[in-house]
């Protein structure tokens, strides 16, 4: 196999997060109208001067092989199917090529499809300046116009997915092309982010016909793509074969330099949880380590005592998403405050990560970890029995029943239900449930399918749940907590918690247009969630366990920060 | 052995069984064994099995007694929590005290968890066998004890394949009997129903089942007595049409039996060779059906012992070469089977007419 040097890290994550960061739910605002300067004043902006992403010294060519768990149901992009592991290499490669891309270690706008772009004071109209030379992989030009098409295909009943559609509906008023090269964008309502908001990545017009049949049709279609890499063989149940687009039309200019350096990835496909055995045989040449015992134990085999294969933990600072233990705050138990503080008191991390967890990972205080809108002075609340005994019995249980379990006045049990969905996690719960035990509270667990636990949660029609949810680049705060959402249900407020105060906070981080009052709103909405104890955080850890081959090389200097300034 | 009011034939069926060494030991085997696990509580347990204290008796096996009975206080100062009989017994004999308890052979709850290791010895679970601390088959990979979970697994198999294979056999049996005996417009549509019924996937109905709401004990041997009497039917169904043409059957009736008595005092004493040769077999079946499931994750509740999840966590990447944890619900698993195998088959050669065969 040729040595090359993979781009990095980021190169490899970053195209994802920002197509499809999860829109806000917003309102309509009074807003004015947007500005129109005459063609050829438009105040183009661009960002020449960040250090290069890629290392220019990578050799070029050869294969890189990687791996997803399933074989794609779908090659698509949009539409049912289309966000499965292998649609993350798809958009990164091939098709979703966004207008701009943050910088993975400065976070500053830089040129992607777009040389220039120019945000208009109104703060919802943004102007973009294509690059002539992008070409569609059948070497058509990549117009204005494909832009306005994703635009309307996004929209379109054609492709079957709601999620998009609404993604349109609430984020853009119109989206125009001005000439061949220049792209009009009108978002909704006026943003603090409009670069982020209002962007858009190519679909080829020329290559899609949007009929009525079309989610079949594109099923098993290699699409006409912008990017670097195209699907060339995909062989079912075994791999898809990404190949270089010969003498593709970015090689050579300013960001995209030392970038896709290999000539072909190979996704294979591997059974779920066997990526190490893959990697020792080197079917795989890099692959993450979730376990922290595996990590502890496993990887230290001959090819990597003999320097053939290195092991590295890259620390990541990413926005971490909620992720713990939810109460339902309809459920007569948790409706007590003093009662969801005991269970706060009660949550043993430090057994759990000394024993079950090698110590590797760290607790989330924040609902915005990773953001600057965490509230900084936020702690985790300590394990101490003794407190929660405290709430406990603040919370009228104060005798032990005939079977140990506290109970109150009125012969309540301290007893509920966690559902939870993945096998993974069941062995910290049975863990967990036999401390809670020991303190006199009943943890009953219930394991269900991943995806009817999920839905338990968002139809709140559970006790305690295990979910997560993953974070954008911002922060999402009224979708968690505003109260609008807690008479109704499936929302991503599951807990059913809102009060007039945290709604003022979110619509003052939603619409304010000051730094620090945003900041001020997002750090008090922090501490009242902390202290309305309604979920318990669960850990983090703030690197990727990486394994790699020698052959892959990575840029001087890792990327460490991914994230943290993204105010 | 006297077998008194027995028949010959049975009498002779149950010689022949008892000749058949090797299924006649299996069964008493795993008597003994279904009968020890019924006591589990007694051998695998947290709680000891008695404690005496100034001068009482204590039996906390089935109560929860808290610490301040025995002056005991856990590291969180509560008092009122469950006592800690372990810590208990070797505060006492290193104080040399008067007062003194005996533990269960396993000192280990299924549920509890063992983390004693990571924090002395820095040795994460799943820890191999040790005697000294009491783990005579190593803990998993949340520090509990092998071994009892090994047994209570056992106790839940054994039980739910019992009531799975009598409630299963039961209900084929009236079916089976039922269209045998009545035949006709009966037996034709109850055919055709089963007939569709017996293709319905049992193992997929039950997943698709268990991803709505978790079963408990009682909800999944419910759903699958669904799907067990359907086996049955055909040979009862068969050796009815038989029988109740034969003599004996047109003379009871020409008495002017009952169609109860006629079936129940008449026939199905006769039918009954299918039913007892194939039940053992169906336990088979059934041991091995709980664990797949349990094993697949859609079997009964965690946190609920069973070899099935302990087979699970040993095939799991993390626990890879723990070889107590593959070997022990694997032996179990494989003795339990073999045993239930050899007393089926004795069954079978025990019932079956023809002794003799002869060659010409």
């Amino acid at each position: 196999m040729n040595r090359f040097l993979l781009g990095c890290l980021a190169a490899w994550l970053i195209p994802t997060s920002l197509a499809l960061a999860q829109p806000a739910p917003t309102a309509d605002g009074a807003t004015t109208a947007p500005l129109a300067p005459p063609p050829g004043e438009i105040p183009w902006v661009t960002n020449l001067d960040d250090p290069p992403i890629g290392s220019l010294e990578a050799i070029k060519g050869g294969t890189f092989n990687t791996f997803m768990y399933d074989y794609p149901l779908t090659f698509r992009l949009m539409g049912p199917n289309s966000n499965d592991a292998f649609a993350a290499w798809n958009r990164a490669y091939t098709m979703s090529f966004t207008l701009l891309q943050r910088h993975p270690v400065t976070d500053n706008y830089i040129p992607w499809m777009a040389s220039h772009w120019a945000v208009m004071p109104d703060n919802r109209t943004v102007y973009y300046k294509l690059r002539p030379e992008a070409r569609w992989t059948d070497g058509e030009p990549v117009t204005a116009d494909d832009y306005v098409f994703a635009w309307e295909m996004m929209g379109s009943e054609a492709i079957v997915d709601p999620f998009y559609n609404e993604y349109v509906a609430t984020y853009f008023e119109s989206v125009e092309a001005l000439d061949d090269l220049t792209l009009k964008v009108v978002g909704k309502q006026p943003s603090w982010r409009p670069l982020d908001d209002y962007a858009l990545f190519p679909m080829p017009r020329h290559a899609i016909d949007l009929g009525p049949d079309w989610v079949q049709r594109a099923n098993n279609t290699f699409q006409v793509a912008a990017g670097p890499y195209r699907v060339t063989e995909a062989i079912t149940g075994k791999h898809v074969v990404f190949d270089k687009v010969p003498g593709w039309w970015g090689a050579d200019l300013d960001y995209f330099r030392g970038l896709y350096n290999v000539d072909r990835i190979v996704v294979h496909v591997i059974p779920d949880g066997r990526e190490l055995d893959y990697f020792k045989q080197q079917q795989i040449d890099m692959t993450l380590v979730a376990s922290a015992r595996i990590w502890a134990e496993e990887t230290d085999f001959p090819a990597i005592q003999n320097g053939w294969a290195h092991k590295k933990r890259v620390f990541v600072d990413t926005p971490q998403g909620i992720y713990g233990l939810h109460m339902n705050l309809q459920f007569p138990l948790f409706a007590n405050k003093d009662f969801r503080k005991a269970m706060q008191y009660l949550f043993d991390f430090d057994t759990l990560n000394k024993n079950l967890m090698y110590d590797a990972y760290f607790r989330i205080a924040s609902a915005f970890e990773g953001t600057p809108y965490a509230n900084p002075e936020l702690k985790p609340y300590p394990f101490d029995p003794r407190k929660a005994r405290e709430h406990l019995v603040k919370a009228g249980f104060t005798q032990r029943g005939p079977d140990g379990i506290l109970v109150d006045d009125q012969g309540r049990r301290a007893s509920f239900t966690v559902i939870f969905g993945g096998e993974t996690i069941e062995r910290h719960l049975t863990v967990l449930r036999e401390i809670y035990k020991r303190a006199g509270v009943e943890m009953n667990l219930q394991l269900m399918d991943g995806a009817t636990a999920f839905n338990r949660g968002l139809e709140r029609k559970y006790e305690m749940t295990l979910t997560g949810r993953t974070a954008g680049f911002y922060p999402e705060p009224k979708q968690y907590f505003h109260s609008t959402f807690v008479e109704s249900t499936n929302n991503n407020n599951i807990w059913g918690f809102g009060s007039p105060e945290t709604d003022q906070l979110i619509e003052t981080y939603m619409f304010d247009m000051d730094l620090q009052h945003r900041l001020d709103a997002m750090h008090r909405l922090d501490a009242i969630v902390h202290d309305e104890a309604f979920y318990i955080p669960f850990w983090t850890a703030p690197y990727l366990r990486l394994l790699y081959w020698d052959y892959v090389v990575w840029p001087e200097g890792d990327v460490e920060q991914i994230g943290r300034a993204h105010v | 052995m006297h077998l008194p009011r027995l028949d010959p034939i049975t009498r002779k069926r149950f010689q022949r069984f008892r000749r058949i060494r090797h299924g006649y030991w299996s069964l008493i085997i795993l008597a003994v064994l279904t009968l020890l696990s019924l006591f589990a509580e007694y051998l695998a347990n947290d709680r000891a099995i008695l404690v005496r204290y100034n001068g009482r008796f204590y039996w906390p096996t089935w109560r929860f007694i808290p610490m301040e009975t025995f002056g005991q206080e856990d590291e969180w100062g509560f008092s009122d929590a469950e006592t800690d009989y372990l810590a208990l017994r070797d505060s006492w004999r290193a104080a040399g005290a008067d007062n003194w308890l005996i533990m269960p052979p396993i000192p280990w709850d299924p549920f509890e968890n063992d983390f004693w290791y990571t924090e002395q010895r820095g040795e994460f679970p799943p820890n191999p066998p040790d005697f000294a601390r009491g783990h005579y088959l190593g803990t998993d990979s949340q520090g509990r004890d092998v071994a009892a979970r090994l047994l209570y697994g056992f106790r839940i198999s054994m039980l739910f394949a019992l009531a799975l294979v009598l409630a299963g056999q039961a209900l084929g049996t009236v079916i089976g009997s039922l269209q045998g005996y009545l035949g006709g417009v009966f037996d034709i549509s109850s055919q055709r129903f089963i007939e569709i019924w017996s293709s319905l996937p049992t193992l997929y109905i039950i997943i698709i089942m268990a991803t709505f709401f978790t079963p408990s004990f009682w909800m999944l041997l419910g759903i699958m007595v669904l799907f067990e009497w359907i086996h049955i039917t055909y040979f009862m169904r068969t050796e009815m049409y038989r029988e109740k043409a034969r003599e004996y059957c047109l003379a009871a009736r020409s008495y002017g039996a009952s169609h109860a008595r006629i079936i129940f005092r008449h026939l199905l004493p006769n039918c009954l060779t299918p039913l007892v040769t194939f039940t053992p077999f169906a336990m088979v079946g059934a041991i091995f059906a709980l664990t797949s499931l349990d094993f697949l994750g859609y079997g009964l509740p965690p946190p609920t012992p069973s070899w099935g999840e302990l087979l699970d966590q040993s095939l799991q990447v993390e626990n890879r070469g723990k070889l107590w944890m593959v070997l022990s619900p694997f032996a179990a698993l494989t003795i339990t089977l073999i045993l239930v195998t050899f007393v089926g088959e004795a069954v079978r050669e025990a019932f079956d007419p023809k002794q003799y065969a002869r060659y010409e």
